[in-house]
Formats: structure tokens, sequence, C-alpha cells
């Protein structure tokens, strides 16, 4: 193109030497036209160029008319015409070029902005960005370092080939050039934007870098906070989910205990309903109506512990806790008797207790302790369908000092490890096909945790699925 | 940050003091060439020219050293290749003095400087001895030195009146064969390859064309075979000018001394057209 200018140039310069230059000095203005071309067509450089080819074209007509006639209007008229395509040139030239850097700018800040918010971690999308960075600068090579918390750093290059920092070529042709900035929007920088190219950085592409810099902080600061919220909506989401899903599991453990409440309910009211009816309409010879009144006792018995669990777990999930009565128990004896009990019921387990006699001295509610056995003993039965040893312990914990262990293990189907963190939940039965006729309200375990925390104390759990269970409480001494 | 405290370059030169007593060196054995030379043509007489030839071979001579100690940071090596460089010269400028068939010496002077600065290619890329990154750059610097060719013949003939002839062929092709020889590789090796590079580094483009073209423009007003009068000093400021910022900007393009090279040979041979 530039060369299609200045042929233009030798084009004018040949009608104007035809048409006699020298007396139709309008003719010169011409020679803008092809200034003017290349200024449009490539800038400052074109213009710049063809407009000085231009003015020496003219300056071999003009030259004589001042050496002849010495400084008059017409030399005046001379230099002026011939130095006016040069400045026209660089003019316009000068003009376009900020322009097009302006739009260039515009345009890679829209681009910035737009992969940005992209898809992607910010590692990423930088490296993208520092792309778009080089072409508007265009320099060669382009870096952004973003601090990323402590000694991190997130480093992104356009092209990948970016000198280190103590590697500039020294024995290049054209020396490199590094222009370092700070990435600020106000809080301090957060970063740089480091732009290296083979030749001189204008002071265009300096000032543009500036403005880039500044602009590239703040879009970065967006996309930062625009990560951290997209990273808090996940969070958000996932809580609600599972808090959602722990609603679902909670409405059906609620709807199951509804079911095995009133099935645990009815069943002892039947059994009073029709012994008691049983007494009233028919003739009853009075040792069977002995035997039926012991079931009547037996059954209502029965009712009574239930209607009393319940109390007591609405009590402790109210907060207010069971009334304990702390004396000095004697451990040995309790579990002693509950083992006599559960071993006469209990044909096909085994129950072994190897600190008979040895029992640690323990300060609690006797009732509470005796009503925590008998829930672990009778759970861990309920969880042993065929049977197996049953191993009772006490010992003083090396690694609880002032708290006395009451453990209860079995030979059972276990829990599962994602089932073990609800099963100190109140209405939770772990759903196991080997045990789901087992009678029960999902009480029992909440009610133990309840009543060794009201003790000051606490209650651990290890299972291996079809291995078994031990469940461990512990109470302060 | 870390970054800007490295250090940018890694390669410096070597103590100002150091490269200020090399160029120093060379200056005084310039001088002295110089002197010898002068001394030479007043014992000869009036009519011998081998003096000048001399004095005028130590000037390139010291040019060309300059030009090696400035290209190699004045970290030594430069000795030999300066020493053959200026042997060439000397050699040739006496051959052209001695006779116009002898200026054909000349031809071989880049030789020797290239044979030399062959073997030290890595350490004079930064100089631009290397090819240009496009070969168009080639054709751009013949053509930019043959329009200003053309115009000093045409505003000289114009304006001043000079004649443009080539009465003795053999005096011209002896002219284009020092410009060839001499004239163009120690001013680019020197003002456009050591100089303007040198001073690009440290600087922005313009401020290193026009300090380095300012020095070339000192050395042809300083050269007493230029003509003194008041028309050509002022026509050769303007077109050495325009030539030096020419060349500096085709180095810088290209990377190469080699655009600017022809551009200067190819506008000294139209000089050489202009009787003056």
């Amino acid at each position: 193109m530039i060369f299609g200018a200045l042929g233009v140039v030798a084009l004018i310069a040949l009608a104007v030497r035809a048409a006699g230059g020298d007396q139709v000095s309008s003719l010169h203005h011409l020679y803008l036209l092809p200034a003017l071309w290349a200024a449009l067509a490539r800038g400052v450089t074109g213009g710049c160029l063809v407009g000085l080819v231009a003015g020496l074209v003219q300056a071999l007509s003009i030259f004589p008319l001042i050496e002849r006639a010495g400084p008059s209007w017409p030399a005046v008229d001379g230099i002026v015409s011939l130095s006016t395509p040069l400045t026209l040139g660089l003019t316009v030239g000068r003009l376009l070029d900020q322009s097009r850097g302006r739009g260039a700018q515009l345009e890679a800040l829209l681009d910035i902005q737009r992969s940005l918010a992209g898809e992607g971690t910010l590692g990423q999308r930088l490296a993208g960005v520092a792309e778009l960075t080089r072409r508007a600068l265009g320099v060669d090579r382009v870096r952004l370092v973003l601090e990323a918390g402590g000694a991190d750093r997130i480093a992104a290059s356009a092209p990948e080939q970016f000198h280190p920092a103590a590697a500039l070529p020294t024995s290049a042709p054209t020396p490199c050039r590094r222009l370092v900035l700070p990435l600020d929007a106000g809080r301090g920088p957060a970063g740089a934007l480091i732009a290296e190219r083979d030749g001189d950085l204008s002071a265009a592409t300096r000032g543009m870098a500036s403005a880039l810099a500044l602009h590239l902080a703040l879009a970065i600061e967006n996309a930062r906070l625009t990560e951290r919220q997209r990273h808090f909506a996940h969070e958000l989401e996932e809580k609600v989910a599972g808090a959602t899903r722990r609603l679902r599991e909670l409405d059906q453990a609620k709807n199951e205990f509804l079911t095995i409440a009133s099935h645990e309910l009815r069943t002892p009211l039947t059994a009073l309903q029709g012994f008691s009816e049983l007494l009233l309409t028919r003739d009853v010879p009075p040792e069977r109506a002995r035997r039926y009144l012991g079931h009547v006792h037996t059954e209502s018995k029965r009712l009574g512990r239930i209607v009393g669990d319940l109390l007591d777990l609405s009590r402790i999930e109210s907060g207010r806790g069971p009334e304990l009565q702390r004396v000095p128990l004697d451990l040995g004896e309790i579990i002693e008797a509950n083992l006599e009990i559960f071993a006469s019921q209990h044909p096909r387990h085994h129950f072994d207790w190897s600190g008979t006699g040895s029992a640690p001295p323990l300060c609690a509610d006797r009732d509470a302790v005796d009503r925590m056995l008998k829930n672990l003993l009778s759970n861990a039965i309920k969880y042993s369908p065929r049977g197996g040893r049953v191993r009772v312990g006490t010992a003083v914990p090396s690694d609880k000092p002032g708290m006395v262990e009451l453990s209860v293990e079995d030979d059972g189907v276990g829990i599962a490890a994602d089932a073990l963190p609800r099963i100190f939940d109140p209405y939770v039965r772990i759903s196991n096909p080997e045990t789901a006729a087992a009678p029960g309200l999902g009480l029992g375990l909440s009610l133990v945790r309840g009543l060794a925390h009201a003790h000051g104390g606490s209650i651990e759990v290890e299972s291996l699925p079809g291995k078994g269970s031990r469940f461990r409480v512990l109470l302060p001494a | 940050m870390r970054l800007l405290a490295h250090r940018l370059e890694t390669e410096r030169s070597a103590s100002l003091a150091a490269l200020t007593g090399q160029l120093g060196l060379v200056a005084g054995l310039t001088t002295l060439g110089c002197a010898l030379g002068v001394a030479g043509d007043s014992l000869a007489g009036p009519g011998s020219s081998l003096g000048h030839a001399f004095a005028s071979g130590s000037v390139h001579a010291g040019f060309l050293s300059a030009g090696w100690i400035l290209a190699l940071h004045g970290r030594g090596g430069w000795q030999g290749p300066a020493l053959r460089g200026a042997g060439a010269l000397l050699v040739a400028s006496l051959a052209a003095g001695l006779s116009p068939v002898g200026a054909v010496a000349y031809l071989f002077v880049p030789l020797v400087i290239a044979r030399d600065a062959i073997g030290w290619s890595a350490r004079l890329e930064w100089i631009g001895w290397r090819a240009p990154r496009d070969l168009r750059t080639l054709f751009v610097g013949a053509a930019a030195g043959i329009f200003l060719g053309i115009h000093l013949l045409f505003a000289a003939s114009l304006m001043l009146g000079y004649p443009v002839a080539v009465p003795d062929g053999r005096r011209y092709l002896a002219a284009v064969a020092y410009d060839i020889g001499v004239n163009a590789v120690t001013v680019e090796w020197l003002f456009r390859g050591a100089i303007f590079s040198a001073l690009w580094r440290r600087w922005s483009f313009w401020p290193a064309a026009a300090a380095s073209t300012g020095l070339a423009l000192l050395r042809y007003l300083l050269d007493p075979a230029l003509p003194q009068t008041a028309e050509l000093v002022a026509g050769a400021m303007f077109y050495t000018l325009l030539l030096g910022l020419g060349c500096c900007a085709l180095r810088a393009w290209s990377g190469s001394l080699w655009p600017g090279y022809l551009a200067t040979v190819a506008f000294f041979a139209a000089y050489r057209i202009l009787l003056v």
C-alpha cells in the first residue's frame, strides 16, 4: 500500500512538472492525497513516510526557487506547501492510531470482561485474558501475576515463552522492553501486569497499559467476587440439599415412628382390653383369673415403660433433662441383676461380664443407669437375631480420667459407617433385613445418650457391618 | 515485588574507566596515524597522496576499532579483529593512493572484517551483525539509498548547478569501491551498529537515532575531503541527516545492518556522480 502511495507521489510529481508546477501552486495540494491515504491505511508510520517523500519531491522545485529569489513570500509559500503533506500524514496518522488504540482498548476491555466472566478456574480464564491484553497492547509477551493468598501466585502468560525475570535477552539485535504495572483496584496491589516488547514501548502503549491495568484489576476483583459468590451459592445449595435430605429423613422417621408407636402401644392395650373383658364377661376360675391379672400387670408395666421413655425423651429434647438423684452405686450389682433377667428371657444369647465384684465406684442415678444398661442390652439382643455372645464390661478408662466406662458389645449385624452419625437421633431405626421385625420405637439409644449427657457423660460407638457393635457409655465417677 | 528487584541486563560493559581507556588508546593511535600521514605528505612534497591515504585509512581503522570495542563491551578480544581490520584498511588505502586500480583492494576489507565477525557472531548479533528478518528490507534499503541519491543529484544540479557526469570511469569506480569497502562499512559498523544499538538499549528509538546520527554528521563535517562551502555543508548535513535516520530506522526494522549498508552504498554511489 505504501508503495502504491509512493507511486501516486511520483505520478503527481510528473503531472505537476508537465503542467509547469512553479506557476500552478495549487497543484501541490495534490501531494496531500497520497499522504492522507497512507496515514489512513498505515497510521503515523505510513503518513510520515509518504509525507516526507512528497515533501522531498516538492523540495526539488522549491529549493531552487529559494536559491534564486532568497527569502520571499513565494519561498514561504513553497516551504508551507512542501511541509504540509508531512504534517498532514503525521497528524492524521497519529489521530488514527489514537482512535484505533482507543477502539482496540474498548474492544479488549469488553473481551476481557467476557473472558473473566466465563467458566473455569480464575487461572484458566486469566490465560485468555493475558492473550487479549497482549493483542490490545500490541506487545510480544504479556504475563499476569496475581497474589492468591500467602506465597501462592496465579500466573498466566501469553504466549508461553515469557522471558524469566532475570533473563531478558541481551544478545538480541532488538532490545527487549519490559513494563511492570501493579494491578491495584484501590485496595493495594493484588498482582502485576508485565508486558514485554522487542523494540520500543511507545508512550501510547504505556498509557494504554496503565488504563488496562486499572480495568484489569477491577475486572479481576469482580471475577474473584463472582467466584466467591458462586462458591458461596454452591455451599448454600449443598447445605439446603443436606437440610432437605435431613428433613425428609426426619419425616420418614416420624412416619415410621407413628407406625411403630401405634403398633407398640396397641399390643399391650389389646392385651389389657382382652384380659379385662374376659374377666368382666366370663366366669373365670380363680387361678386363671390370677394369671390373667398377671398378664394385665405385665402389659400395663410395658405400656408404662413406653410412655415413660417418651416422656423422658420429650423432657430431654426440650432441654429440661430427667430428674437425677445421684447416689453411690454398686454398678456390679446392677449389671448382675440385669444379666440374670436377660439371660432367663433370651436363652439363645450368651452373656459375659468379666468384672464380677470389681466394678469401679460410681455416683449416679440408679434408675437412669439401670435404664441405660437395659436399653443397650435390649439393643444388643435385638440386633443379634441369630444369638451370640453379649459382653458387658466396666473400667476406668485411661484416656478419660475421672470417668467410669460401661460397655456392651455384641456379635450382631453391626451398623454401616454412613448410618453411625444418625443412630443416636430420636425415632431413627437403621433398616436391616435381618432386624426389620424387631420391635422398638427408635428411642433407646437416643434416651441412653440423653441420660449420659444429663450425667455429664457421653456415649461412643464402634461398629463393623457383619461383625458387631460396641457401645461405650462414659459417666463421671 | 521480586520481579522488580532483578537486574534487567545480565551482560554489562566493562567499567567506564576501562572502556574510556581502550577508546582513548584507539583515538591516540588514530591521531598518530593521521599525523604520520600528514608528515609523510609534507616530506614527500607536492603531488604525493600516500600520506593522505594513510591518514584516511587511519581514521577508518579508528572507527572500525572503536566499533569492535563497543560491540564487545570493552571486555577484551577486540584487539585481534581490530588490528587485522586496521591493517587491511591501511594496506588498501596505500594501494588506492598509489593508483586508482589499487582501490580494488578496498573490496577485500569487508572480507577481512567479515571473517573475524563470523567468529564472534553470537556476541555481535546485538549490533545487527546478522541476516535481516525479512529479505524485502534489503530492497527497501537499496531503494531508500537510490531515492536519496537521485534526489541529491536533482537538487544539486537544479539548485546549485553542479554537473552530473562521470568524466573518469576509473576514478568513479575507485570511489565506489572506497564506499563499498570502507566508508559504508565503518559508518554502519560504528554509528548504526555499535553506537545506535548501545543507545537504543538504554533509550527509545528517536533519542538513540538522533544521537548516533548527530555523531555521524560530526564525522562528515570534520572530514577534510568534503568541500567546505556553505551550501555544500548544508546539503551534506541535510542528506546525511536523512540517510542516518533512515539507516537507523532500517536497522531497527530489520534487526540487521545490511539494509542500512545497502542504502549508504547506493546513496554514495549516486553522490560520486556529482562533480563538486
